[in-house]
């Protein structure tokens, strides 16, 4: 990787551990191999929304051309958001393409990646499904964030009837994340949800 | 026409300015044989996201980049003296030492002149408070060459 890439990234990771963000338990960063090519990120979900109390891990790759290129971010943990793919975990935002610049750094991706998760753009979205959800049925959209990071990032506030119904689908054979994909698509009707996961 | 992409390696503000920077060197290479043909060809990015090798340009994709380099070099250069009080160069994180290549923008950020240009020819901005350099490099050029 060229020299100033590594270089970059051994000062940010300093800059990162020692932040009073690290302190604060709100992100962190660890590094994957010894290249500073691949990192680990970690962000803990903002007070006041659906993702409180839980804790989202995240993939960062580092370019070969990086600063001049942003780094490549993904959710590794499942999350129910309109900015990020609820199958790949896929991010769509700004500053990670063409608003990138070479100043930010990992610790302002991770802070902007935060931020995302208390304001969401459902008009620029990376999934529709959840989008659409967020956009016309906000309440559903609120309870069904809620239930996936209880269920896939430790948060700490159960959605009783929706873990019941995805019991419901578990208990007649069906696959409890496919079951819990096809409950939320189709806001939580199991009827609905059983032909998705049926006809696909 | 490819021989105009090639990377200037002498900074003509002081032509623009009169001679109150640093000027550079003397370079003899003037003098000597015409330098070798290269045998890697450059590589540019007509946009931040897409890397070529400049033999492989559009013609429009050449013109951008042409005009591209005719601006960057249009931007003031100097020699770190420490004598301000930036210390680092926000794109590698590396502190300023005396005798570096600087560059100014007109918003007042100062980089390393090897790093912002490996940037400003990816995109046109100022990578700490994203001013386009354009306009405001536009007016003050156009200032410059009124008064001449």
């Amino acid at each position: 990787m060229a020299n100033i890439a590594v270089q970059r990234i051994k000062r940010e990771f300093k800059e990162v551990v020692k932040s009073e963000e690290v302190a604060e338990c709100h992100i962190q960063v660890e590094l994957v191999n010894d290249s500073f090519t691949e990192l680990k990120g970690q962000i803990a979900g903002p007070p006041d929304t659906p993702y409180e109390g839980a804790t989202f891990n995240l993939e960062i790759k580092i370019p070969e051309t990086y600063p001049f290129n942003p780094p490549k971010v993904k959710f590794l943990t499942a999350i129910w958001h309109p900015n990020i793919s609820s199958v790949t975990g896929a991010i769509c935002l700004d500053i990670l393409k063409d608003q990138w610049a070479a100043a930010m750094t990992l610790r302002t991706v991770l802070l902007s990646l935060q931020a995302l998760l208390a304001a969401a753009e459902p008009d620029d979205p990376q999934d529709a499904v959840v989008a659409k959800q967020y956009k016309e049925n906000h309440p559903i959209f609120l309870k069904t964030a809620r239930h996936w990071a209880n269920i896939y990032a430790g948060g700490t506030i159960r959605e009783d009837d929706y873990d019941n119904r995805v019991i419901q689908l578990k208990n007649m054979g069906f696959d409890p994340h496919k079951a819990r994909v096809a409950l939320s698509t189709h806001n939580w009707n199991v009827e609905r949800a059983m032909e998705h996961i049926l006809n696909y | 026409m490819g021989n105009c992409l090639k990377s200037p390696t002498n900074d003509d503000i002081s032509l623009l300015r009169g001679n109150e920077g640093h000027s550079e060197p003397p370079d003899s290479s003037g003098l000597g044989p015409p330098p070798p043909y290269q045998e890697t060809v450059p590589v540019y990015h007509p946009t931040p996201n897409v890397s070529r090798p400049a033999n492989q340009l559009t013609e429009e994709e050449q013109i951008k980049i042409a005009q591209r380099l005719g601006l960057i070099n249009h931007l003031p250069t100097g020699i770190f003296d420490g004598s301000k009080k930036v210390r680092e160069c926000v794109i590698c994180m590396g502190e300023f030492a005396i005798g570096d290549s600087v560059r100014f923008l007109p918003c007042m950020h100062t980089y390393h002149k090897d790093c912002i240009d490996d940037w400003l020819m990816r995109s046109f901005t100022c990578p700490s408070c994203l001013e386009p350099v354009d306009a405001a490099l536009l007016t003050t050029y156009e200032t410059n060459s009124s008064s001449n």
